[in-house]
């Protein structure tokens, strides 16, 4: 399987703070991935690092083949939807909707680049059977709907397009437990083929057994992986 | 002293100063740019309709469109120069209106400069026919002011609310930063707001000049009537502002006929400051459904 | 340690205890290569950037200090106020006392406004009328800004119908001084009555509105005055305003003495507004308002600050000396021309308020300075002077974030930025104290270990391998290769908190590794739960786990 994403040397921050240190990390297609760490660690970080959203950023990320990366210290964003475009699909924590567009029109907005677009039928279809209750909300605007649902409407623009690798920040985050696990689920079902995606999570009980493998992350650094020989390796090269 | 005249009056009054409100709207609630530069792109739009018209064609959907493209083209202009440069960095709105200001006085005196202080006139694109309805006569050039701008309205209202790009300048409007991580560029949407909004101050330059004459600074009235009615809708309200500058045109027929011109703008100003005094955030503020910060 | 010999392509290291009969203990071990740890010494230490000097700037004079001399302070009489602020120091470097002025700016006031005195004994023949006209609308236009910067900057009420107040009141002042032929001593205090009116008037939607509805209100009220006095009956004139007033300069004088008279009235105005300026901003109702700044008005509420009555205040004070410029205005020049009413003096009073930085009154002086001077000095050239202000006011705009007067600032911002990004982006943690904490620890030798234990790190990293892991498993005890015993030296030496140890189960006879706590009475933990079947293997264990958290750390 090819690697979909390589973060090689990663440092990222804001200003004077710095949230990640020197972290690597490879991710092949394929995989479903659990990101385990508690608040402020840098989870959030590393996926705006991703994104380019942070404030700095400095070290490799190849993404898809391509470098994405690199030394930037000026306007988080700028590029960000440059990455979006090569097959990101980013599910903010925070939801990040529009607050006066309807359902519909976030799932249109989910499939915004030119060949979703044409396809965008389809696409809410697909994310309609995932979650159910959307269905009969279409017309509703974003700003009337439960917590839960935002959350719903948030994860289903992601998965509006056939993204190489998703990343959803906390989706359960803010949620009763059983609506957690529906939408836990409902990511689990995402067909990955050629894909990937990382799932940034606190409550570990929710991702195992569930992903293919957890990666802690500790202090902006990953850890539970590693092993002494591939440090040595890692040293050598 | 009749009501139909006071009536179709206030209906081309707002139609033109309506087509600058949207603009500064919908400048406002995407760019988060306070865009005073309309007066200048108004001149310019002009300027290029008479250039058009003098040098090609007299032919008037040429003009027409020469207006609307050299009006697009200012839009692009001041997105390049003030949207460009300034939309990441701090204290962006002050400065943004500074800089727009500041495009505005170096048009205005370069039109003056390049054109000269004499009016320029252009031809006059309805034709000269009449139409009476129930007793009233509808001059061609009214008939054309009112159908041109409306249908433009409708145009791009209908296109923010089905096409993809509309989509992106809406979503824009909302929440910029959800809008880069969907995959919108916001640089590419500043170029497509200014390009449609100059086009609309550039058709509302063409279509008063049926009734003015084009100077270099023939603009700033056109802005501060616009702005003011962008103000009483509660700025970044499309609706809001169609409401406001109906209700402001129909105020200035008035008053005109009744009082006489001269207190115009006393009248518009005591509605929107009584307006503004109950409600802040003008007519959107009666909708809600203003832009949330 | 002697010294490595290199023979062929093999690295020996010779054993210094060798000569003691250590047991096992040989004369050459073959070894991977070791760098000399001075090298990371000197790596380490060498400046990797270019040298600049560092310190206080040779050109700012320091003044020495003789203690007492501080507590004897210059103030302005009758107040307690001290004219300088100083204050004494001592050199970090030399250790000597000094003395340094805090705030220099009264000093530069005070020699630009000396300069603005002398100007018109020094203006060459030719250029005098240019000069002196040019300097009274200075003046004016200078002391109209002052006020605005009041509005905009204490205030922070974004106002831009202040030209339109000035200009009310000149024409009720000319049209009074026309129709009822009143003495030009009186036109100013007219004008104050017709600020406070019109104050009134405009204070009442500033309470309700937000910054950018408050302006656009006001440029369209501006709009509302023009077209109101250009059509009214009264105001209305073919010359374009209305003249005719009475003046305080004498029509009898010799041309040049109007001039410099008029040149030192407007002068005085501006040395007036400007008190006044110093006396709202530095006072009471600035120490209020400089509590609630835009966008923190809540906070500044519940901690009992009543900023509205202090904005309200500052407007109304600021409207009342508008009308006094206003009535001044029409006392100098006989009257007033309709367009200060004109969008294209807000604009330019605009541009000469951003040229110099919003909200600074220094930035208001200075850049009415600018554009007076681009304006009326350089009058021949036609609508290009307008360009060239435009141009200077979009530079301005896209560059400065606060003006001309904002640079330093700006510059300050920019530099603290970049230097947190690269020293974020280059210190790592674990191992030297980032700098924001350097600075609380007392103890700098704490730091210097820090620099020191991560230097040796570094270096021992470079040591693991493959081959000195090996080593160690076939024998974790006796005489080593330099790279190991390196290694094995820093292991030892680390202090007792989480230190690992072996411990041996009584009943099992097996072996686990535990670490130490570190505190007295407290027992050390169990680090895992592998079991070793020999002593030999749990050294090695212990082995692989120190050098793994070498590795991480």
């Amino acid at each position: 399987m090819h690697e979909i994403l390589n973060v090689n040397g990663l440092s990222a921050g804001y200003g004077p703070l710095r949230v990640i240190h020197d972290l690597d990390l490879t991710i092949k297609a394929g995989e479903r991935v659990g990101l385990v760490g508690l608040n402020g660690h840098g989870k959030t970080t590393l996926f705006y690092a991703i994104a380019g959203l942070t404030g700095w950023q400095r070290g490799s990320i190849v993404f898809n083949g391509r470098e994405v990366g690199g030394t930037r210290s000026q306007g988080p964003g700028r590029y960000t939807h440059l990455i979006v475009r090569q097959g990101l699909a980013l599910m903010p924590q925070a939801d990040e909707l529009f607050h006066g567009l309807t359902v519909e029109e976030h799932l249109d907005s989910g499939a915004f680049t030119k060949t979703a677009w044409k396809t965008r039928k389809q696409r809410k279809e697909r994310v309609l059977e995932l979650f159910a209750p959307l269905r009969d909300r279409l017309k509703t605007p974003v700003s009337r709907l439960s917590g839960g649902e935002r959350r719903m409407v948030s994860i289903g623009r992601g998965l509006m397009v056939d993204a190489k690798l998703y990343l959803s920040d906390e989706p359960s985050l803010g949620l009763a437990p059983k609506i957690g696990i529906g939408v836990m689920e409902a990511l689990l079902k995402i067909d990955l083929s050629g894909s990937a995606m990382i799932i940034a999570e606190q409550n570990v009980a929710l991702l195992e057994g569930r992903v293919d493998r957890v990666i802690g992350m500790h202090a902006g650094k990953l850890k539970g992986e590693a092993s002494l020989a591939s440090s040595i390796k890692r040293r050598k090269a | 002293m009749d009501i139909e005249f006071i009536l179709i009056n206030g209906i081309v009054i707002a139609c033109i100063y309506g087509l600058i409100a949207v603009a500064v709207s919908i400048t406002w609630s995407s760019l988060g740019l306070l865009n005073l530069g309309y007066g200048f792109i108004f001149a310019f739009a002009g300027y290029g309709a008479y250039v058009t018209s003098r040098s090609l064609s007299e032919y008037p959907p040429v003009v027409l469109a020469a207006g609307v493209l050299v009006g697009a083209v200012g839009g692009v202009i001041i997105c390049a120069l003030i949207f460009i440069p300034l939309h990441e960095k701090p204290n962006f709105t002050v400065r943004g209106m500074v800089g727009t200001l500041a495009i505005s006085l170096i048009g205005s005196q370069g039109l003056l400069w390049w054109f000269g202080p004499r009016n320029k006139a252009l031809p006059e694109i309805f034709g000269r026919w009449q139409v009476e309805i129930g007793g009233t006569v509808l001059t061609s050039d009214k008939i054309g002011i009112v159908v041109c701008s409306i249908v433009m309205l409708i145009l791009i209202v209908r296109w923010m609310r089905s096409s993809r790009r509309g989509l992106e300048i809406r979503a824009m409007m909302m929440n910029p930063h959800a809008a880069s991580i969907v995959g919108i560029g916001i640089r590419k949407t500043g170029f497509y707001v200014m390009g449609i909004t100059g086009a609309m101050t550039g058709l509302a330059a063409v279509l008063l000049s049926q009734t003015y004459y084009i100077s270099p600074f023939s603009g700033i009235t056109p802005l501060i009537k616009g702005v003011s009615i962008a103000l009483l809708g509660g700025l970044g309200s499309v609706r809001g502002a169609v409401i406001a500058s109906v209700i402001l045109g129909f105020a200035e027929s008035l008053t005109s006929t009744v009082l006489g011109g001269q207190y115009v703008l006393i009248t518009q100003f005591l509605i929107i400051i009584a307006i503004l005094m109950i409600r802040p955030r003008g007519i959107a503020g009666i909708l809600d459904v203003a832009r949330e910060q | 340690m002697s010294t490595p010999r290199k023979n062929d392509d093999q690295y020996l290291w010779k054993n210094p205890l060798a000569v003691w009969g250590a047991k096992g203990g040989n004369y050459d071990v073959p070894s991977i290569r070791v760098e000399d740890p001075r090298t990371v010494w000197r790596k380490t230490t060498s400046y990797k950037a270019p040298l600049h000097k560092v310190g206080r700037f040779k050109y700012i004079h320091k003044w020495a200090n003789h203690g007492k001399r501080l507590w004897k302070r210059q103030r302005w009489w009758p107040t307690r106020r001290s004219v300088l602020l100083i204050r004494g120091l001592y050199n970090r470097k030399t250790l000597k006392a000094e003395k340094s002025i805090v705030d220099k700016r009264p000093i530069y006031w005070a020699i630009s406004l000396l300069a603005l005195v002398l100007v018109p004994l020094f203006v060459p023949e030719s250029l005098q009328f240019t000069i002196l006209t040019a300097g009274a609308t200075f003046g004016i236009f200078a002391a109209i800004n002052v006020c605005w910067t009041l509005v905009i900057g204490t205030a922070s009420i974004f106002s831009l119908a202040t030209y339109a107040v000035v200009g009310t009141a000149a024409f009720l002042t000319a049209w009074l001084s026309i129709n009822l032929g009143l003495p030009w001593w009186m036109l100013p205090p007219i004008g104050m009555l017709v600020g406070i009116v019109f104050g009134g008037i405009l204070a009442l939607p500033a309470l309700r509105l937000d910054g950018f509805y408050y302006a656009l209100l006001t440029l369209g009220l501006n709009e509302l005055c023009r077209v109101y006095f250009v059509t009214s009956s009264e105001f209305g004139s073919a010359s374009g305003g209305l003249y005719g007033a009475s003046t305080y300069i004498g029509a009898a004088w010799a041309p040049l003495t109007q001039s410099v008279v008029s040149y030192y009235g407007a002068f005085a105005l501006l040395v007036a507004s400007l008190f006044l300026f110093r006396f709202i901003d530095g006072r009471r109702l600035g120490r209020i308002l400089r509590m609630a700044p835009e966008k923190r008005e809540a906070f500044a509420e519940a901690t009992g600050v009543n900023y509205r009555q202090a904005r309200v205040t500052v407007f109304l004070v600021s409207s009342v000396a508008l009308g006094f410029i206003g009535g001044f205005y029409t006392a100098q020049y006989r009257g007033v021309a309709y367009a200060i009413f004109g969008f294209d003096t807000v604009l330019l009073g605009l541009a000469m308020l951003t040229i110099g930085g919003i909200g600074r009154v220094e930035g208001a002086v200075a850049g009415t300075l600018i554009v007076v001077v681009l304006d009326k000095v350089f009058i021949t050239l036609g609508p290009i002077r307008h360009i060239m202000i435009g141009v200077l006011m979009l530079f301005v705009v896209l560059f400065l974030k606060n003006g001309l007067f904002g640079m330093k600032q700006q510059f300050r911002a920019w530099r603290d930025k970049k230097k947190g990004e690269w020293r974020s982006s280059r210190t790592e943690k674990g191992g030297e104290a980032l700098p924001e904490e350097a600075t609380e620890i007392d103890d700098k030798d704490i730091l210097y270990r820090k620099r020191f234990d991560k230097m040796q790190r570094e270096h021992l990293k470079t040591l693991v391998c493959e081959e000195v892991i090996e080593e160690h498993k076939n024998k974790p005890l006796g005489q080593h290769s330099e790279a190991l015993e390196r290694l094995l030296l820093y292991f030892r030496r680390t202090p007792q908190n989480d230190k690992y140890a072996i411990r041996r189960d009584s009943r099992g006879k097996r072996y686990k590794i535990v670490a130490f706590s570190g505190v007295r009475g407290t027992s050390p933990r169990l680090v895992e739960d592998k079991e070793y079947e020999t002593v030999e293997e749990a050294y090695h264990g212990v082995f692989r786990r120190r050098v793994y958290d070498l590795l991480e750390a």
